[in-house]
This record gives structure tokens, sequence and C-alpha cells, in this order.
């Protein structure tokens, strides 16, 4: 049996609040906590076996015609048991949710760095020996890679024209109308990708660094010409992801060629170079915004269009203008998209595509307008909240954007705050506040998971990831509640495709989607239980091992005997996507110092006030807000990956140039979490709280060097250069 | 060569070893044990730290680039063997407490930082883990976690891993003393000198060289010799940044506070001074220093030895004043009042290289300037002085307009490039703003990067 639930009309029941165990909603250790500090944890490339083989993948160094003259010579070096040039090696990562293979091919390298090869030899020395060894020319092909460069596909249903911006701007009493721009980005998760492929003549089983094992199996199998019931794909520790490993790369289908070729598991390690350029990194964006106010601040037009680029045939676009769509009032409106097709590595989802980017510019241009028209810039957002979707007018399932503003206005103690630049100074360093809005569409992936309980405690499987968000604990948590057991009971088992498919970790939708499925399977074992003591579920108390129906007390023990129940939970929304408008809300504040002899810049407080539905564990969701604010803090100060003008390659393409905050750049982050139950987020009322803590983090430290020095920073990063020349003298 | 060392607290012996071998990939590819991990492979991220204790105690360093030949006769900790007794060590017990592993790939290397500083009573837990790159926290859990385990008992093993008695092997490639290194590189001139190997190590991981036949230096126990003397400190070229920081922080505080931010712990425990130097790379931060403190390099080939003005040693990009078979033995840095102010700009606090690194050491008597050394790092393909604004303050009275009047010399003094550190403009702008900076310091108007912070 299935307890199936299609999301399409409110939760108001809220029995998250009524069950017994209480442990959900609370504070909890991660289970895995022990293995990972053991370094017990198994990740990708760490799988031992006698018998294995280790691939090194062999790239472009141009863009063109690609062909390997001593290919012969290499298969003959000492070691090598294969050079595979195999048509079905794939040109990068798939995007997420793609569920087929990417572009394949090996004999035309799209960008520079490319995959063209997998070297399969004894010892990985061996490997990357041969792989050095191997001549790749390229007949060179004359292709653009700067976006500037060439004239942009604009695709129509990413343009949305409502009544007359032009004139609206016009007629504004207070406007602001100029560029912002962001690099490239990468995820630059702390564990390169990796795979480890077993062909056994029938079954192929891949051990990846993976986010959504479901659709990545779907990938893989298209990708190497197998039906996926013969493909296993597992993955239960995951070191990061942030959308780098939401669909299949390179090192495994090139593994998985290599294990049926020949017979034997084979290894594929993606080293950091590797990383930076064959998985996806974040689009570099141009944004054009526009804001028109009347004498109140209050908006009466907005336009936000935006360029970003992407390989040819590639459908990922950076959804820059996503956020803005909902979240201020303007009834004059024009939000477009521009996609410049160039030969850069290739561009995906890096967390929270479109608005940690899109929100963090719209959000500098917000302060802009708060001071030209002098309004105080939490005044100016709480002036500007709309009562329905300003396009389609549709409800919000629940807007607590308010309460996430005054919450966290007066919890950092904005009120204190000097309006005008450049007004408190400490020996060189001008000191400075800012802030900004966050806003973040919520979404919810079918997902399913199972539940077996026996007098011992119950064991949760799906094939869900944990990529350091905390899956373990809160899937324990929720089926620890609904089943009133301790957290010592539950054993959580997940990351390999024979599990049901969960949603996968992407979109900040996992802990909702797979939870609900949990939430689902437990509820059905509740069914089952009070079936048993002939009560109506809701009049069961489950707690400690023991059900208890009026004043009758059942142990588990006496319950199940040797039995076992099994729960199975299946989510997929459903028409509550049509009906409302449901998204995730918050403030950014931030606190920061610049230099006015080197215009370095030192952040020394932030804190982030996030409305995100019911809150299953605050320890996992405070630190997922700590991640995204410090990933702000990147964005706004340092992280930029560089192309070479000329052929498009990353050229910052390690941990050393590319410059992700580190301990001394981050000061002390506060979390605030606003209540909120949103009752058309399914039957707990939790959204996704993944992402919502990089949406407009940056924007409060950009506005905040302005406050501070009167440096308006439009290009990011606000690196020391660029501050000291925008500081006025 | 033939290495013995200890790995968590088990004798290991290995015959006809490559020496040039790193750590990291013997310990994940030749026994197993993968939980130190490769995240970068060229000592940016602290994944794969480990502990490598001997008489002087426990340091942690980063096992990819870390080469085999550096390890005979030294105690090697890997996460794996922190544990006591079946206890979990303090500080992962305080990880999994204030939850500062998340997704757990940094998280041993976070360990093995965390397990050494317990292991000394370092508290200074920014620095000591400012070397460890981490994605997901935010990392204050991380130096809550460190802080909570501070009164916490050592485990027994650490005493015995710090003891001084694992395996040891003699080897010829391995001298024991200046002199035996002097009398084995004049003989193989082509031969690569390995001290710290934080560049070197590079060489092999990213550069994929054969860098045999090597010479290793770090049994050299001669050449680590600091000597506080009446002339002024004389550093053994092999003297590591950590001690090099601990021995100039009384002498020339503004100097050892740059060393704080100069690569990381992990980087500093294993890079010396004299590689720094010998490398002559234009970014070194040790070089400008030098020079405006006006040190000495002391250079020996066989038994010749020479002495010369540090800024002399560095002739153009990539090529120094260094015979085939000649080594840097020490550097002196004569004894002198501290007016020494360095400042490095990086985009990055720490763990990044300096954008520009410029050091003022300026004299005054009677209100005017009686003597100026000023040298910068990454503003020309040497570590260069910058002696037209020298020039323009020598004589002069210290006053804003002699300062001002410096400060438009720096265009004939360097022409800066452009590259992704900085802009040339924004180079040469902010030499002369640090200028400005130590004139505000010496009036008492100044204020350190640190003392930003609440």
């Amino acid at each position: 049996m299935t307890f199936d639930l299609k999301i399409d009309e409110p939760h108001p029941d809220h029995r998250a609040d009524g069950l017994a165990q209480g442990v959900l909603g609370h504070e909890s250790d991660r289970p895995d906590g022990w293995l990972k500090v053991a370094g017990a944890a198994t990740y990708a490339a760490e799988e031992q076996a006698d018998d294995m083989l280790h691939g090194f993948l062999v790239r472009a160094p141009k863009i063109g015609a690609v062909t390997c003259p001593n290919l012969d010579a290499v298969r003959a070096m000492d070691g090598v048991r294969s050079v595979l040039r195999d048509p079905r090696m794939i040109r990068n990562a798939a995007q997420g949710t793609a569920n087929e293979a990417p572009v394949q091919g090996v004999d035309r390298a799209a960008y520079v760095g490319q995959p063209v090869a997998l070297v399969v030899a004894a010892t990985f020395e061996q490997a990357r020996h041969a792989a050095q060894a191997l001549v790749v020319s390229v007949e060179e092909d004359d292709v653009p890679v700067l976006p500037d460069t060439v004239t942009p596909e604009e695709p129509e249903d990413q343009n949305t024209r409502i009544g007359d911006l032009d004139r609206a701007m016009s007629e504004a009493a207070f406007k602001v109308d100029a560029i912002y721009t962001t690099p490239s980005m990468v995820s630059a998760a702390m564990e390169p990708h990796a795979a480890t492929a077993h062909w056994d003549g029938e079954t192929l089983t891949l051990r990846g660094s993976l986010q959504m094992l479901k659709f990545n199996r779907n990938e893989l199998a298209d990708s190497v010409g197998l039906d996926p019931k013969h493909v296993r794909v597992l993955a239960p520790y995951v070191g990061g992801g942030f959308g780098s490993k939401l669909g299949i790369s390179a090192d495994c289908v090139a593994a998985a060629l290599a294990a049926m070729e020949l017979g034997q598991p084979v290894r594929v390690v993606q080293h950091r170079r590797h990383v930076f350029e064959v998985n996806t990194r974040r689009s570099e964006t141009r944004q054009h915004i526009r804001l028109a106010a009347d004498a109140e601040g209050r908006l009466t037009g907005l336009g936000h269009e935006a360029l970003v680029s992407n390989l040819p045939e590639e459908e990922f676009a950076e959804p820059v203008i996503q956020g803005s769509h909902f979240a201020y009032a303007a009834s004059n409106r024009h939000l477009g998209m521009k996609v410049a097709r160039i030969h850069r590595p290739a561009a995906g989802s890096v967390r929270a595509p479109g608005e940690s980017v899109g929100v963090t510019a719209f959000e500098v241009a917000m302060d802009e307008l708060a001071l030209s028209a002098e309004v105080d810039p939490v005044e100016l957002r709480l002036r500007n909240i709309p009562e329905t979707d300003p396009e389609s007018g549709k409800p919000f399932s629940s807007h607590r954007l308010e309460a996430a503003l005054r919450q966290g206005a007066d919890a950092f103690g904005w009120s204190r705050r000097h309006a005008a630049p450049r007004q408190q100074r400490e020996g060189e360093w001008w000191i400075g506040t800012g802030m900004a809005a966050a806003f973040r569409v919520n979404m919810v992936i079918e997902a399913e998971a199972r539940i077996t309980l026996t007098h011992d405690g119950a064991t949760i499987r799906s094939d869900m990831t944990d990529i350091g968000t905390g899956s373990y604990a809160i899937f324990g948590q929720i089926a620890a509640e609904l089943l009133g057991l301790p957290l010592s009971q539950i054993d959580v088992q997940l990351g390999d495709t024979r599990f049901p498919p969960g949603s996968g970790s992407g979109g900040s939708f996992g802990a909702a989607s797979t939870g609900t499925a949990v939430w689902l399977a437990g509820m059905e074992i509740r069914q089952q239980i009070a079936d048993r003591l002939g009560c109506a579920e809701a009049e069961l108390t489950l707690k400690d091992g023991v059900a208890t129906v009026a004043n009758q007390r059942t142990t588990l023990h006496d319950l199940l005997s040797d039995e076992t129940i099994e729960g199975h939970g299946h989510v997929k929304p459903g028409d509550a996507f049509e009906k409302v408008r449901q998204a995730t809300f918050g403030a950014h504040f931030a606190e920061v110092a610049v230099s006015d002899v080197t215009g370095e810049v030192r952040v020394r407080r932030m804190l982030g006030s996030f409305a995100a539905g019911r809150i299953l564990n605050p320890r996992t969701a405070r630190s997922q807000c700590h991640g995204g604010m410090t990933w702000g803090i990147g964005m706004a100060l340092t992280e930029e990956l560089t192309h070479d003008r000329r052929d498009g390659h990353a050229v910052n393409r390690d941990l050393a140039g590319y410059h992700l905050p580190v301990n001394a750049d981050v000061p002390p982050l506060d979390v605030h979490f606003v209540e909120e139950l949103d009752d058309w987020a399914g039957p707990m009322q939790a959204k996704g709280i993944g992402e919502l803590g990089i949406c407009g983090a940056g924007a409060s430290i950009l506005n905040a060097i302005y406050n501070a020095c009167g440096a308006r920073v439009r290009d990011m990063p606000a690196t020391p250069d660029r501050v000291l020349a925008a500081m006025p003298l | 060569m033939n290495i013995g060392f200890l790995l968590n607290g088990e004798a290991v012996q290995l015959t006809g070893a490559d020496p040039t071998r790193p750590l990291l990939d013997w310990l994940r590819e030749g026994r197993g044990l993968t939980g130190t991990k490769e995240g970068c492979n060229e000592g940016d991220c602290g994944a794969c730290t480990v502990m490598v204790s001997d008489g002087d105690g426990p340091r942690a360093l980063n096992a990819c680039i870390l080469l085999l030949g550096q390890l005979d006769g030294k105690a090697i900790r890997t996460v794996e063997g922190v544990e006591d007794g079946g206890t979990l060590h303090p500080v992962q017990q305080t990880m999994i407490d204030h939850h500062g592993s998340q997704c757990g790939f940094c998280t041993p290397g976070f360990v093995m930082s965390m397990v050494t500083a317990h292991a000394t009573g370092a508290t200074d837990h920014d620095d000591q883990l400012a070397g460890n790159l981490c994605r997901c926290t935010g990392y204050a859990p991380i130096i809550r976690a460190a802080r909570a385990a501070e009164a916490l008992p050592v485990p027994g093993w650490v005493a015995t891993d710090c003891a001084g008695d694992a395996p040891h092997n003699a080897e010829v490639a391995a001298p024991e003393s200046a002199d035996a290194l002097a009398a084995l590189y004049d003989a193989r001139p082509e031969a690569t000198l390995v001290a710290g190997a934080t560049d070197v190590g590079l060489w092999v991981t990213k550069g994929l060289r054969d860098i045999s036949p090597t010479i290793f230096l770090n049994r050299c126990a001669d050449l680590k010799v600091i000597e506080d003397t009446p002339d002024g400190l004389r550093i053994g070229a092999m003297a590591d940044m950590n001690r090099v920081r601990a021995a100039i922080a009384p002498l020339f505080p503004s100097y050892a506070e740059m060393i704080r931010r100069y690569g990381s712990t992990q980087v500093r425990n294993a890079a010396t001074i004299g590689g720094n130097i010998a490398n002559g790379s234009p970014i070194g931060d040790n070089p400008p220093a030098l020079i405006a403190l006006g040190a000495r390099l002391h250079l020996r080939k066989g038994d010749t030895r020479r002495e010369i003005a540090i800024e002399d040693f560095f002739l153009e990009y990539g090529k120094q004043d260094r015979a085939p078979g000649e080594f840097v033995e020490a550097v002196t840095i004569p004894r002198q009042p501290d007016t020494l102010g360095c400042y490095k700009v990086s985009k990055r606090f720490d763990q990044d290289i300096s954008a520009l690194c410029g050091c003022f050491n300026i004299t005054r008597e009677g209100g005017r300037v009686s003597a100026a050394r000023i040298a910068f790092g990454g503003m020309a393909g040497v570590p260069k002085r910058a002696r037209a604004v020298e020039a323009a303050m020598v004589g002069q009275e210290w006053t804003a307009e002699t300062i001002a009047a410096a400060q438009a010399e720096f265009a004939r003094d360097f022409e800066p490039m452009s590259d992704m550190r900085a802009s040339a403009s924004y180079r040469l702008a902010t030499a002369a703003a640090l200028l400005g900076r130590y004139f505000d310091e010496s009036e008492g108007a100044g204020l350190t990067v640190l003392e930003v912070a609440p």
C-alpha cells in the first residue's frame, strides 16, 4: 500500500504540533556526524577493490574538431588497459532533472577543457602519465566566447511586458536605471566529482558524487545505452553539491563505459581543475534594472532584463528574473531574458539559480532608489510588498516578508543607523550598514520513501541524498515523531537507487519533498497501528515505543512481536502550484568596514531573518542559512571565475585563485527564523531553506559598502580595486 | 630511499620508496586510509591535513604536498588514528555537538588541525584553522567546537608520537648537516633541493614533473637554528615560517603580523624562509620585509661562502644570483630599532597571494628622515626597492607634505601589471596610499586590519 498525496489543497490541520515524541521542529544532531568526524563516511572515490582500474580524463586544449594521432602508441604504454574515445562520453554534466543523456561525443570540443578521451590503466599514475602523453590535435573553430559579441537569443516565453514601463520611467518622481554585472561563479564543493563503476555483465553499479539519483540513473542509462533497470547508482555521502552534482557528470559516464568494456571496476576522479570546467558554472550576468517610483517611493514601474550565456544545445539559462516576477508590486513591468550562445564551459544550476544573482542585483537597485527617494531602505521594501502576485493576481500561499524585515531590523539594531553615507569612521576605516530583502521560489518535487517498522525500531529508505544538508537527521526526526520512537531507534538509509525514488537534493526542495514522503509513510504506519488497535489514527498517541489510545497502553513490542509493518509515502506536486504563488522570504542586514587606503572590505557582522514555513530542525536549518550567507560574502567580495578572453577557458581554476571565503572573511552570523506555517506546502507546512540564505545576502554587503564610504559598486565582486575606484575622493 | 616512521602509532618501514611520492597518495592508495581527503592537491584547502610529530612536538601539515622523503623519523597521525581507546577525540565529539560538520568532506582536515592545536594547547583557533576551507558551515560552528574542546584531556598517544623514537634511516640524499649538504650539492648541482615542499610539491602534484634527483634538507638541524645575536637575528634557511614568526614577533611585530596571514598554519609549518627566498617569487611576502630591514643573505657552495644584500639576489623574473650547487644557508637581519611597517593587500583576508605587499622602514632623527628602505612585492618581476620614493624623503622633514611629494615618485619606481589580483592603476595608487598609512600610523592615527573586528 502507499499513501499518495498530490498537493492540490492547503493542509490547515497542523498535525505535527499535536504529536507526542517531541523531536520534530527541535534541534537534533546529525546521525552521520560521528562517521564524518572519524573519516569513516565513504565518498564516491573511496570504495576499495583489488582489481580496481584507474581512469583519467583527457581534455581538449582548444575548441574544434578533435583527433588523437598517437592513440595506438598510448594504448601500448605501460599499464594502459584502454584509451576510450567513445562517442557516448558526455560533453559536460547533465542539467538538473534532465533525466536523459546530455550532449555526447568526443570528436568535437565545444569548449576548452571538454573531455575527449579516458585513459584507463592499472594504477592512477600510469593512467595520468599516459593521459599526459596522449596528443590531442584540434582543428580550431572560430567561435565566440564573449557574451557581448553575439546576438543573443530572446526566448519569448521569458519575456513579460505589462503596462508601459518607459512611460512610468518618464513620469517617475524617483528612478533608477543602471546596469549590474555578476561574473561566472562555481559551486566549488569540497569533494571533487568522482565515480567508481562495476559491471557484472548485466548490471552497472555506479558510486558517484551526485545529488539526484533517480534522474542520474536515467541519465547514465541513456548515456551508455542500458535499460535503467540494469543501472544502480549509489551516493550515500556526498561532499557538497550546490548544484554542481545535479546531473550525471563526465567521470560517471566514462567510468561506466570503461567498466563495461573491461569487465573490471574502474574509478575516475576529477581533479580540481576538471571540477572547475567539465561540470557546470553559474553564468555571468549583465542585468539592466529600471525602477520607477512615485513621490512616496511606491514602485510604478519595474524593469529587469538579463543577459546570460550557455553553450549551444544547453536548455538551462540562469533564471535571473525569477524572483522579480513576484518580489514587488508595480503596475508597469518589463522582465526579459537573453541568452548568448558562447563557448565557455557549460552553465547550469549553482546554489539558488536565478535569485542568488538576480535578487542581489535588484536589491542593490532598491537601495539606490531608497537613497534617491530618501526613504529608509527597510521602509521602502515594506511599502512595496504586493497584496497578491503582481503579474498573475494569484494570492500568496503565505507572505511573511514584513515580519522578516521588521524582526530582522529590530534584532540587528537597524534604527541606530546613519542614513547618509560616510558618517562613521574608525581610523582609516569607514563603517556602514546595509540591508536587502531575500526572495526564493518554493518547489515540491515528486518523491517516495518507505519506512519499515519492527519492534526494534524503524528503518527509512529513499534514494534521496544528504549532500550536507541534514537529510539523515531530518527524516529520522519526522519518522520518530510520527511513530513515537526515540531517535536512537531510527535508521535512515539513503543514496541508493534500489530504495524508493526520492526528490534528490536541489532547489531547496529536498527536506520538504522527500520529508513529506517520509511523513506519508509514517502516517500509513500510524493508520495500520490504529487499525490493529481499533481506533482512529488521530486518536492514537505514539511515544517512546508505546501506543496509547484513551487510557490503554500497548508497547510496540507487544503490538508487533516479530512482524514488520511497512509504510510507503508518495508525494507529487499538484494544483497548489496553479492556485497560489508560493515562495520563501527574508531579510539580510550587514555591517562592514571599508579601508580608504586600500579599498579592502571587512564584513563585521551579518544577520539574516528568514521565513520558510515550519522549521523541521533549527540546527540544520540554521546551518543552511549560515552557509548561504557565507556564499553571499563570497559573491559580494571575492568569488569570480575569470575566463580567458581569447578562448573562454577558466583561468583561475583552482582554490588558490577562485576565492571562496575563508574563516577570516566570515564574521559572526546571526540567523533569525520568522514563525510561519504555510498550509499550502503540504502536511508539514514546511518549505525549502537551503538557498534562501544566499538570495540577496551579497546585496546587503554592497549596500553597506555604499553606506560606509559612498562607493556604489555595481560590478561584482567588490574587490579592493573596484571599491577604491568607486570611492568619492 | 629507505624511509621509516610511525603511522597512527605503528612502525612503518619503506624500502626503496620513491621519496617524491606525496604522503596523501601513499595514505589513500597505498594504505587504503581514505579518511584523509584530497580537495585541491596543492595546499589550498586543508582537507588532507595530518598531524606530524617528532621531538620538537606536533604540527599540522598538508599531506598532499608533503613528500615521503620528508617523513623519515616522524610520527604521522591521520583522522583514523585519533580516537583513544575507542572514544572519540575531544574535538571529534565537540564537532558533533556544535554541528561543525555538514557535507563532511572538509571535516577530517579540520579535525586534524584541531587535534594538533589541542595537543599543543594553541587557542588562537582563527589562525590554527585559517588553512582549512569549508563551503557549508560558515566556519563559526567549527570555531565553537575547537573552543569547547580546549580544556578536555589530551589523549595519551600524543606523548608517544612526540617521543621522537620513530624509525629512522640514514640516507645520503638526506644530509643531516649543512656541511654534508654543501658537499653533496656541490657534487650534484643538478639535484632538486627539497626544503618544505610547499612550492616544489606543486612541481610534482600539478606540474607532474619528475624532480629527481632530489636532496631533502629537512634533516639539517643546523640549518634550522635561529640565533638572536648582538648584531642581529640570524635565521637558518630551514627555519619554518611559524618559527620565524615567533622569532620576529618581539622585534618587528608588523612583520610577524604579516606572516600570520602568509599561507596558513599548515603551509607555514612546512614552508622555510630559505625556500621562500631561493624561489625568488615576485609575490613572496618575505623578501619585501627583509629588504626593508636591510637583511643579508648567506650563500654557500661547497666550502665557499659569500654574503650579499638580499635585494641583490633577485636579478629578474625567475632568475636569482645563485650558482649551480650553491644554496641559501641563512639570512641575517641587522639589529635596529623597530620602525618597520608591513602591509599585505589581498582580495581574501587569509590564504591569498598578495596583490601587493609593501614594507616600509623609515628612520627619523630630529624630525627629519635620516634613512628609508621601502620594498614591494607584486609591483615588478622581482621584489623591488622603491629607490626614487626613498630618495624623495631622505633629508626631508617628516610631514604630510614630504609624504605627498614622495607618493608622486612611485610611478618612477614601478610599472606594475594588471592581472587577476589587481589592476596596474590600483597597485600604483595603493602602493602610494600605503606610505600614507605608514605616516598616519607613525602619527598614532592608524588602526590595523585586525582591529576592525568588533
